[in-house]
């Protein structure tokens, strides 16, 4: 949990909110985190560590030494309300407080993740010291930024975020003819892999390598045109191999959703043939380690980007030789989701009790719990029904093959009695849940759906996102049976109601029910863990780069839906049909965005593969129109003779 | 496949153009011409090839391509009937079991009209019989079918985010 160190400096209060472990550097030296400027003050002067709920201070060998309330320390604990001292500074610190920024896993840990942090902390604090004043114009003359020195390219297009979504852009940029030189893509994904993020989501909330993913088998993000799909290539491969189990998959993609289970791709293929894409288009020669602090217009019609290459990329630079420029016509934003939330009462109850492990979420790393588990039994409330609730009893199922002694709790505020309504037909539900293939109708993605939806008025798309919306599992067989099977023999229980309060008790959680009705009294759930399952934040406002464009530029934001998750539950920005925020076109110079950035927007399906493939294409589409240098119109001939190339491994062009 | 009306109809069209037409004149060729003349038909395919190609018998060469243009016609108008099913589904899609099954439903809706005499005014020389009827429609079919699953998407990029519509996105 991270803390929040304050102090006085000239006359106004500084804070610092420092998240991890540590140990962060407090001392003169602008490396630190804490950079405290006066003579009497050590380059190095302390160290901070935070563990679980405990704070230390060492001293480190400072010239005028560290007190903590007026004692004098070499290394002691560091108690909320002790005063720390260093020279003529007093800081103070407190757990940060939820009240304004919600408990939350943050999704990009860089290995270090010190600067990134850092500078996240500043952006909060809206003391930006890089890039500074110089973007505290709307519109920055070119020759300002020049002038700087610190330019390190002048590009066409860059790619802000390095994830799927960056990914699936260059890749289209690429088939569409685009040298690698006119690229570049900026992100913090330690081996420059595209699938980082949702990578560590995957293993977090219980996906192994060979396990399936919910997701179709032409939502390919290493292949443009969706053929040949992972079904197809499973066949092939299992022939080769001599085995017939292939066919399996294409007898699915066949039947599917009505004569078969839908097919889904295993993630570890997922993954390989990504790895083969980035290789064929050069990825690795585009990608700069870097985390964007600022985007702002320049005055002939580009963009300067301003990013600082995180510490470990670069350790021997320094501090002001890791921060830069890239000034470019073209971006796309695609930062993905900034954080995963914990439910309020977990938020209060992870507050009240910093040092319990015992509840987590879904989407942090919680192998731990399983281990113990596997080990000791144990009972276990999950909270939420959505697919990752699935996956977790599945998992628990695994769990119980080895211990019988564990038992799940899963609570819901109500149970579920009939499917959302829409057009002529109803959602299936089973087992407490709504079921359907993927995350939305398929519809959404190129059909009906999203016709009608882009041709809606923003308050009718909130209305159709919400009813095709909503918390929803597949109809796997695997699944339907683990559930029944659970409540057959008894180690499954579903319960349903408000939580009113939750307590730790002998080293136990416990989630008291609010009386409803009829029935006053409440009821009391014991649980070794609490896993909640509810999902992600999709809030723009916690990723400071979108907070500052949005409040630089004054950028339109789309419409909240009220359907209660929290994939749809928050806006993103008010994008063209073909994704451009237009609040940022500056002459020729244009930015586009996907994934969750553009949720609630004019095409419901931004988080998906094939969302972020929709997303690229449109771009990159519209690129062409506008005869942006080196993009092809893509008709049908370059477009089958770049299938080709893929097909033979060969460089896009 | 998640179809819209206009993609129904383009999809169809195209595939008319690009598989149905090349397939039904190679047939139409090999029917006319070696088909239902035993004196070729023995000694089809290669040695005559080479030396001299047989005549033409125009009024059999058309049949097939009749029968392609009201296996045209019949579903263009039932499509509007497909996109009525879809919205019965959930997911509004088109599974490739269901584009498989009515395929076939609309050839015999098509030979038993034709069988049955409705379309005696396309074919006053006579009605196609069964097996060359179904070896026509065989080939035309299985292309077709790879064509929906991976020919249309490999030279139309943006034809399956847009329900089977060919050509680009409006700009703007």
């Amino acid at each position: 949990m991270p803390i929040e160190i304050s102090w006085q400096q000239s006359g106004s209060t500084e804070r610092r909110t420092l998240d991890g472990r540590g140990p962060f550097r407090i001392g003169r030296s602008r490396n630190g985190e804490v950079i405290l400027d006066h003579a009497q003050v050590s380059r190095l002067h302390a160290e901070v560590t935070v563990d679980g709920a405990s704070v230390r201070v060492e001293d480190k060998n400072s010239q005028n030494g560290t007190r903590i309330d007026g004692r004098e320390i070499t290394a002691a604990t560091w108690s909320p309300g002790e005063t720390l001292q260093i020279g003529p500074f007093s800081l103070r610190y407190a757990w940060a407080a939820p009240v304004y920024e919600p408990t939350r896993v943050d999704l990009d840990p860089a290995p270090a993740p010190a600067v990134p942090r850092e500078a996240q902390a500043e952006v909060h604090a809206g003391r930006v010291q890089f890039p500074g004043a110089i973007f505290e114009r709307r519109t920055v003359p070119i020759a300002d930024i020049r002038a700087t020195g610190k330019v390190s390219a002048e590009v066409e297009y860059l790619a802000v975020g390095g994830g799927l979504g960056s990914f699936c852009w260059v890749d289209h940029l690429r088939c569409y003819g685009v040298p690698a030189s006119s690229i570049r893509v900026l992100g913090v994904a330690p081996d420059k892999a595209p699938y980082g993020k949702y990578g560590r989501l995957c293993r977090a909330s219980q996906i192994p390598l060979h396990e399936r993913i919910r997701s179709n088998s032409i939502s390919t993000p290493d292949n443009i045109w969706g053929f040949p799909g992972y079904a197809s290539r499973e066949l092939v491969r299992d022939l080769l191999r001599g085995r017939l189990v292939g066919f399996k998959s294409i007898l699915q993609v066949f039947g599917e959703p009505v004569l078969t289970e839908t097919y889904t791709p295993r993630l570890g293929d997922v993954f390989r043939a990504l790895d083969l894409e980035a290789e064929r288009i050069g990825w690795g020669d585009m990608w700069m380690h870097g985390q964007v602090l600022g985007i702002r217009k320049t005055d002939d019609e580009r963009f300067v980007v301003a990013y600082r290459v995180p510490n470990e990329f670069a350790p021997n630079a320094s501090r002001s030789d890791r921060e830069r420029f890239v000034v470019v016509r073209y971006i796309q934003i695609a930062t993905g989701y900034p954080a995963s939330n914990f439910l309020p009462d977990l938020q209060e109850f992870k507050h009240a009790h910093p040092e319990v492990t015992a509840v987590v979420n879904a989407y942090e790393a919680h192998d731990e719990v399983y281990r113990t588990l596997e080990q000791k039994g144990g009972t276990v409330l999950i909270r939420g029904r959505g697919i990752v609730a699935s996956r977790v009893l599945q998992r628990l199922y695994e769990a119980r093959e080895r211990n019988k002694n564990i038992r799940v709790l899963h609570l819901n505020r109500s149970a579920v009695t009939e499917g959302s309504k829409y057009d002529l037909a109803r959602r299936q539900v089973r087992n407490d849940v709504q079921q359907q293939p993927f995350n939305w109708p398929k519809a959404a993605w190129g059909g009906t759906m999203r016709k009608r939806l882009e041709a809606a008025t923003p308050e009718q798309r909130s209305e159709l996102m919400k009813i095709w919306g909503g918390t929803t599992t597949a109809d796997r067989d695997d699944w339907n049976r683990i559930n029944e099977e659970g409540v057959r023999d008894g180690w499954l229980k579903r319960f349903y109601g408000a939580v009113q309060s939750m307590t730790y008790q002998n080293g136990q959680v416990v989630t008291r029910l609010e009386g409803r009705e009829k029935f006053q009294e409440s009821v009391d759930l014991v649980a070794d863990f609490v896993i909640d399952c509810t999902g992600l934040v999709a809030r723009l406002d916690e990723t400071p780069l979108l907070a500052d464009l949005t409040r630089t530029y004054d950028l339109a934001r789309n419409r909240v839906s009220r359907s209660g998750t929290p994939e749809t539950s928050l806006a993103g920005l008010a994008v063209s049909n073909s994704f451009e925020v237009a609040g940022l076109r500056n002459g020729q110079g244009r930015v586009w965005v996907a994934g969750v950035v553009a949720a609630n927007g004019p095409y419901a399906v931004v988080d998906s593969f094939l969302g972020l493939q929709y997303a690229a294409l449109r771009s990159v589409d519209e690129l062409g129109s506008l005869r942006a240098p080196g993009v092809s119109r893509m008709g049908p001939l370059k477009s089958f003779s770049q299938w080709l190339r893929w097909c033979l491994g060969r460089s896009p062009a | 496949m998640t179809p819209t009306l206009l993609g129904r109809w383009h999809t169809r069209l195209i595939l008319f153009l690009f598989i149905g037409l090349p397939i039904t004149f190679l047939y139409a060729w090999y029917l006319s011409a070696w088909g239902l003349s035993s004196d070729y038909a023995i000694s089809w395919p290669f040695d005559q090839v080479w030396f001299r190609l047989p005549p033409i018998e125009l009024s059999i060469f058309q049949d097939p391509f009749k029968f392609l243009l009201a296996l045209l016609i019949v579903g263009l108008v039932l499509d509007i009937a497909y996109i009525q099913i879809q919205r019965f589904q959930w997911d509004q899609d088109w599974p490739f079991a269901y584009q498989f099954f009515f395929s076939w439903v609309e050839f015999f809706l098509v030979f038993y009209a034709m069988d049955f005499g409705l379309l005696d005014f396309m074919f006053p020389d006579g009605r196609i019989p069964f097996s060359t009827a179904l070896v026509h429609f065989t080939w035309v079919f299985t292309f077709s079918f790879i064509g929906v699953l991976a020919l249309l998407q490999i030279f139309f990029v943006r034809w399956r985010f847009k329900g089977g519509e060919i050509g680009r996105f409006p700009i703007r």
